[in-house]
């Protein structure tokens, strides 16, 4: 085994998914402790123009490319990757904290027998062994895991866990030809859907303002709209009420929903699990309520209240009417 | 069709954590624990696919004798048949161990569908759905929020982020991870409750599953906790705290001077 870090790219409608640049940055200095390099595989066909904008990073890109890989399915990559990772020999492999990922990572640590440790927020290397730092209990409490020995290991790292690599020089591609034997792909890919939206787009609203299961009951809604009305702004929510259907799913902030930057954003009884938090986090001003002290929220506001926002909401509401 | 669920309890995560002394773990003592969210989901999800097809619901979990409770709900909920593997780690934290486990537990019952939730609420991994399908040989699709059965195959909507879903299929029998919100869960009818309280729940040892002992389904590296702690407060708010008017008082002064709040 050597020190090589190996980095798997995701793209998608012909872009690249931020995680890959995420990647790298981080590789670069693990790279230097493990004394190797950084390599990212790109996979797909026809992928030169993500291959090449990998290489702006500076980094060796190996483009793997068979009609077989067009659309991702997890057997097609994992006969891809395994192929690769075994003439690697990366220290490390890492992929996205992603659907992609979910898929794939755990494919790969089955098939050749190695460690996985998914959701990583960071990886570090201190001599044989790697540590990963997780967040566990809805973001509350930060773990560190030892991977003994100097074994090599599949590991997925949150979205966002890493600010972007620059560009740099120096970089290189590699095109290969994949050999995939297409009867041996099961799981068959269909179709990619995007939902109708009937809805107003919270993404370019100047004010945010969220509901979370802090606010207990769908009758509560009203307070937050009508808090919202009186700063010109919208109504977003967190997952759990949309899944619930108290509000539609284009209301959705979060990884699997919208990503809003807004001037202001207030955090209404949402704890700031990350699924949320991905989706709000670049907000300019972040207000978060919320009536535990502990909840990641306020890791990632600007300004924190601890109480029910069943009760601080009015008194703010009738101190702005007062004009005091 | 028979389906088999992978359950998992865990402390809730709604509750406010403490650091053990050795900073190794939680303070377990006091915890209150629950069924992972979206273990509810593929529970209620295997139940409603055997209401369409037929066959039958296994639940099974690897945990200590508290998550009998658990299995009886399930029971309750629409489960046939509920298994325990007692392997009782209050932390397990690899889940390759634990997926090793329920490979060889499920290899014993029939199934055409394994359905576990996404991630659990604890560790928040994701890995438990994917390591169990690979140990099986069994395809797999993960975050899946819609599935429909057809034949010897299920049409699966995956989604993928930002909002969008991919949709694939399947040849059963497959690994299925649900994500949050794919259905509503049913409440337990009373008189279910009480044929769920004298079921049996089937327990299974080691030896059970072929093995001389746990340590046989060990992953073959050391994994383990070197530090739990409170996350680095860097990026911590400014907290405003007292009296509900004060706290009021102050931020609705702070809206009016960012120029949030332009009104009367």
């Amino acid at each position: 085994m050597g020190g090589d870090i190996l980095i798997v790219a995701e793209h998608r409608d012909g872009k690249l998914l931020s995680t890959a640049a995420e990647a790298v940055r981080r590789a670069r200095e693990l790279a230097v402790k493990s004394g190797g390099k950084v390599i990212v595989a790109v996979l797909g066909s026809g992928v030169d123009a993500q291959a090449q904008s990998l290489a702006s990073f500076g980094v060796e890109v190996l483009q793997v490319e068979s009609p077989h890989l067009k659309d991702f399915t997890p057997d097609g990559y994992a006969q891809a990757l395994t192929a690769i990772v075994a003439a690697v020999s990366p220290r490390l492999v890492l992929l996205g904290h992603t659907a992609t990922g979910f898929d794939l990572a755990p494919r790969l640590a089955t098939e050749l027998g190695r460690p996985l440790v998914q959701g990583c927020v960071d990886v570090d290397l201190d001599g044989a062994k790697l540590l990963l730092s997780r967040k566990i209990l809805n973001d509350k409490v930060l773990m560190q895991l030892e991977l003994g020995g100097d074994a090599p290991a599949i590991l997925t790292f949150r979205p966002a866990a890493w600010k972007p690599a620059e560009p740099a020089a120096g970089g290189s591609v590699k095109r290969i030809e994949a050999t995939i034997d297409p009867a041996k792909i099961r799981r068959r890919f269909l179709a990619i859907e995007a939902p109708q939206v009937q809805d107003i787009d919270i993404a370019a609203a100047d004010i945010v303002v969220s509901a979370g299961r802090g606010i207990q009951k769908k009758e509560n809604l009203k307070l937050i709209e009508e808090f919202a009305k009186m700063l010109g702004g919208v109504v977003g929510a967190s997952r759990p009420l949309t899944d619930s259907d108290w509000l539609p799913k284009t209301r959705q902030v979060g990884q699997s929903g919208k990503s809003v930057r807004p001037k202001l954003y207030v955090a209404c009884g949402i704890s700031g699990a990350m699924q949320h938090v991905a989706g709000m986090k670049d907000s300019a001003f972040i207000i978060a309520i919320n009536t535990d002290p502990t909840a990641p929220i306020f890791e990632v506001a600007h300004v924190g209240v601890v109480g029910d926002v069943l009760q601080v909401l009015p008194a703010v509401m009738k101190e702005l009417k007062s004009g005091a | 069709m028979n389906v088999i669920v992978c359950l998992k309890q865990i402390p809730n995560p709604d509750l406010q954590f403490r650091i053990a002394a050795d900073g190794k773990d939680i303070v377990r003592e006091g915890v209150t624990f629950k069924t992972n969210s979206t273990d509810e989901f593929a529970l209620e999800e295997a139940v409603r696919i055997k209401e369409k097809h037929g066959g039958k619901v296994t639940a099974i979990t690897v945990g200590p004798p508290r998550t009998v409770q658990m299995l009886r709900e399930a029971m309750a909920k629409g489960a046939d048949e509920a298994v325990r593997v007692a392997y009782d780690d209050p932390a397990a934290v690899d889940p390759m161990q634990v997926s090793r486990m329920l490979a060889a537990a499920v290899k014993a019952i029939p199934h055409d569908l394994i359905l576990t939730g996404v991630q659990s609420d604890d560790y928040a991994y994701s890995e438990t759905g994917g390591l169990l399908a690979g140990t099986l040989g069994h395809p797999h699709a993960s975050v899946v929020t819609k599935i429909e059965i057809q034949g010897k195959e299920a049409k699966v909507w995956r989604e993928l982020e930002g909002g969008i879903n991919e949709v694939c299929s399947l040849p059963l029998p497959a690994v299925v991870t649900v994500q949050y919100g794919m259905n509503t869960p049913r409440f337990a009818p009373l008189p279910a409750i009480m044929r769920a309280a004298k079921a049996t729940i089937k327990e299974l040892q080691a030896k059970d599953l072929g093995a001389a002992s746990w340590d046989a389904f060990a992953a073959g590296y050391s994994l383990r906790v070197r530090s739990v702690s409170p996350p680095e407060a860097k990026g911590r708010a400014e907290m405003i705290t007292g009296k509900v008017e004060d706290v009021a008082k102050a931020v609705a002064t702070l809206l009016r001077e960012k120029g949030f709040y332009r009104g009367a």
